[in-house]
């Protein structure tokens, strides 16, 4: 669903991702971890564009992201996004936020787009909030609206670059819990994250990065407990001891 | 001072404020207008929009605005209060539209992203996502390119504008009290100028207010 076939990209001189290879079926969880400044948010964010490749080719659903006669505002439609710092619209209320891209891109109705935004807003938890603006949650909950807006688009793929890492400790179990929940339903993810527990829980697949590569590709299991590369190892040791 | 023999020509000096309120207000509607267009240019992905939205407004910032009235005047219309309008537009759409790319600017780079991985175009999330919070930072700036609009609009008086400055001119050369007239002037600008201060004031506390 998701093909990245000799990837490379540079910004400017710098080398940020090296001749990457990497196949995301449909209906799989990957879980993309790596140290900081290897490239896992600019793998992610190529997916939908918002990166640019340098070279290799990378499609969704045999579509090449970056053709010039792709309609890229079509193809992410389909590919839902949740950042770390949330990037709720701050001047619409929580409701507002998930109707929006229903209604002017899909061409839906209000009644329709709100009818389909209460069914999400119900299924990450937060229904009674649907009238509030982001500034009046909290950082859980306003990740799980970002969740619910992603979602309310119907995508088949669903994109998370560290969505619990600028949360309060006690904050992250609820958004997690969301992301179980879709994983288990069989949505197609991508997800940055250095929650261990996630991972083993519903991961298919751990993807390693390390400066700019793929260096290991393991089912959570064997990642966690047995990682082939010593860069791995390194790391592993590092997220766990702190 | 004797106002009372200014306030004799009081038909001309209404004239002259309806005359500087209307090209005041035609000029900032369409400063605004197209201040938005220039700065849109500026920050949009096209090079060359950007470098064709810079060129405004480095040119029309840096040249006088008397010069620009001038020009428009004795090139397109001998129509004295067209031309100050025009030109006056001309002058602040610079100013606007480097106040708005200010405004723009100050927008976290998330909002674009987010809207954008919706699959809104870049105009609908300009438009739905980005202006509108923008608003709220500009609203200042703006009102002070309004009162400067509105003292700029004297420099009709240079080419027959007929607005207040003009009829000015005109009272204190048929009165010979200059000095009278002119004070008496100031106070119309002020009746114009300090509650628009306030309005100014007012609208910044109320975008302060909505989230
Ligand atoms: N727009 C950009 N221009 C130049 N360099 C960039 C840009 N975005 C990222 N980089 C650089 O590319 C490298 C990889 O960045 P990226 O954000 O993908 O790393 P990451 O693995 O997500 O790191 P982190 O865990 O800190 O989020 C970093 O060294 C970063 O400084
Ligand atoms: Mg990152």
């Amino acid at each position: 669903m998701i093909v990245f076939n000799k990837v490379n990209k540079y910004f400017g001189d710098f080398h940020v991702l090296k001749d990457i290879d990497l196949t995301i079926t449909k209906g799989e969880v990957v879980v993309v971890i790596g140290p900081s400044g290897s490239g896992k948010s600019t793998l992610l964010r190529c997916i939908n564009h918002l990166e640019t490749i340098s070279d290799g080719s990378l499609t969704v659903n045999d579509i090449p992201v970056n053709d010039k006669k792709t309609d890229i505002n079509k193809l992410r439609r389909n590919i839902g996004m949740v950042f770390q710092h949330f990037h709720l619209y701050p001047h619409k209320t929580v409701l507002e936020n998930i109707i929006l891209a229903p209604m002017k891109v899909l061409g839906k109705s209000e009644a329709e787009a709100k009818e389909t935004a209460k069914k999400y807003l119900e299924k990450v938890g937060i229904l009674e909030k649907a009238d509030s603006y982001p500034s009046q949650l909290s950082g859980g909950q306003q990740q799980r609206v970002a969740i619910a807006r992603g979602l309310a688009m119907s995508p088949e793929i669903m994109l998370f670059d560290e969505p619990t890492s600028a949360l309060d400790p006690e904050m992250i179990g609820e958004v997690l819990d969301v992301m179980k929940t879709l994983a288990h339903e069989g949505m197609t993810m991508v997800v940055v994250t250095h929650e261990m527990g996630f991972a083993k829980e519903v991961a298919d697949r751990i993807v390693f990065m390390d400066e700019g590569r793929v260096l290991e590709e393991s089912k959570p299991s064997e990642f966690y407990e047995n990682p082939r590369e010593e860069r791995a190892k390194l790391f592993l040791s590092r997220i766990l001891n702190h | 001072m004797d106002f009372a023999r200014v306030w004799a020509y009081s038909d001309m000096i209404i004239e002259g404020l309806q005359v500087t309120m209307l090209a005041s207000v035609i000029a900032l509607l369409a400063s605004l207008f197209f201040g938005t267009l220039v700065a849109v240019m500026r920050i949009s992905p096209f090079k060359s929009l950007n470098w064709l939205g810079s060129a405004y407004v480095e040119f029309f910032r840096n040249i006088p605005l008397l010069l620009i009235i001038l020009s428009v005047f004795f090139i397109f219309t001998p129509k004295g209060w067209i031309a100050g309008t025009i030109g006056l537009t001309i002058y602040t759409t610079a100013f606007i539209a480097e106040a708005i790319r200010a405004g723009i600017q100050s927008i976290p780079k998330g909002q674009m992203e987010a809207a954008r991985s919706t699959g809104l175009t870049y105009g609908q999330a300009m438009i739905l996502i980005i202006l509108p919070q923008a608003i709220k930072v500009v609203i200042p700036p703006l009102g002070n390119q309004f009162l400067n609009l509105v003292k700029n609009s004297s420099l009709l008086a240079m080419v027959a504008g007929g607005d207040l400055m003009y009829q000015a001119d005109l009272i204190s050369s048929i009165t010979f009290k200059t000095m009278d007239t002119y004070v008496f002037i100031a106070g119309f600008y002020l009746i114009l100028t300090i509650p628009l201060s306030f309005l100014v004031k007012y609208l910044e506390k109320r975008f302060a207010l909505s989230g």
